[in-house]
């Protein structure tokens, strides 16, 4: 009985347990259980197998073999473990994937900065837009960079030609995107109704 | 069978549903519900109504406590609320603030 009383520092979700709220603090934190909600320690996270996170994690290291739904981000490293399963981006100096892990979400190891790679191109291309518009001396030059940005930039290239004086807005409109549609091999369809049949 | 513990540097805001024991060393505010045992450890507090099984208290706890066993105030509980319970002891050295309800 004397030694349940001793303090504990190590924090243990149990499989039984669900919470749902805001977890904080310093020390470690073991999750078995579930959690909905946000998760940020100073200390080590570890997600076990039967665990089920649906909330961001900010830790020190965080460790996960169970499920996670949301952002891991560490001071340290975030590893996965066979059976781990994220959804949500990860963030630390150093990750590590062991095979049997999965994940769905952007993957950055370093340090901060850099924002997703995605989002840099589209800021770049907004702001080479924002460039034609009010860069007027050399409206031509800043027409072709703006065909060389068109396949990130097809939607803002338009827009920028209305920005620009529009001598040549026929020369700049770059004509619509190729349809998205996924090419089937030859006899893909006839057995695909073969299946349903 | 493994219990949930709330360790000495963590805070929960929340609601937390067990259906084991749990041990409070840490802060806990909003809701408590467990089917098996709670203890609220020495230094432990607990801003949140209880609804548990058997209660062991040697920590702070501020709100309801309701039980469907025994409640057990130990020498350096303290407890604002009303408690709820078929059997509650109430050690010397606990501070308690409350109604005592048991069910005759």
């Amino acid at each position: 009985m004397a030694d349940r009383h001793a303090t504990h520092d190590r924090t243990l979700i149990g499989s039984g347990t669900f919470v749902r709220g805001r977890v904080t603090g310093t020390g470690d934190l073991d999750i078995a259980g579930r959690i909905e909600g946000e998760v940020t320690c100073s200390g080590d996270v570890l997600v076990d197998g039967s665990g089920l996170v649906s909330a961001s994690i900010s830790a020190r290291r965080i460790v996960v073999r169970g499920a996670v739904k949301g952002d891991l981000v560490a001071e340290e490293a975030v590893i996965l473990e066979a059976g781990a399963r994220v959804v949500g981006d990860l963030k630390a100096p150093r990750i590590a994937i062991a095979p049997g892990g999965l994940v769905r979400g952007h993957v950055q190891t370093g340090g901060a900065g850099a924002a997703r790679p995605r989002t840099a191109a589209a800021t770049a291309s907004r702001a080479s837009a924002s460039g034609v518009s009010t860069a007027k001396a050399a409206p031509a030059a800043a027409r072709v960079e703006a065909k060389k940005a068109a396949p990130p930039a097809a939607r803002s290239a338009p827009a920028a030609g209305h920005g620009g004086n529009g001598g040549k807005s026929g020369a700049s409109r770059v004509g619509p995107p190729p349809p998205v549609v996924p090419v089937l091999k030859k006899g893909t369809k006839a057995a695909l109704h073969h299946k349903k049949r | 069978m493994a219990s949930t513990v709330i360790g000495a540097g963590i805070t929960i805001e929340g609601e937390v549903t067990s259906d084991e024991d749990v041990i409070v060393s840490g802060t806990l505010r909003g809701k408590l519900v467990a089917k098996d045992a709670v203890t609220v450890e020495h230094g432990g507090v607990v801003e949140a109504d209880i609804n548990a099984g058997p209660v062991a208290v040697a920590g702070s706890v501020t709100g309801n406590i309701s039980s469907n066993d025994r409640v057990d105030l130990q020498n350096g509980a303290k407890v604002v609320g009303n408690v709820k319970a078929t059997r509650i002891t109430i050690a010397d050295g606990a501070q308690f603030k409350g109604n005592v309800d048991m069910d005759v």
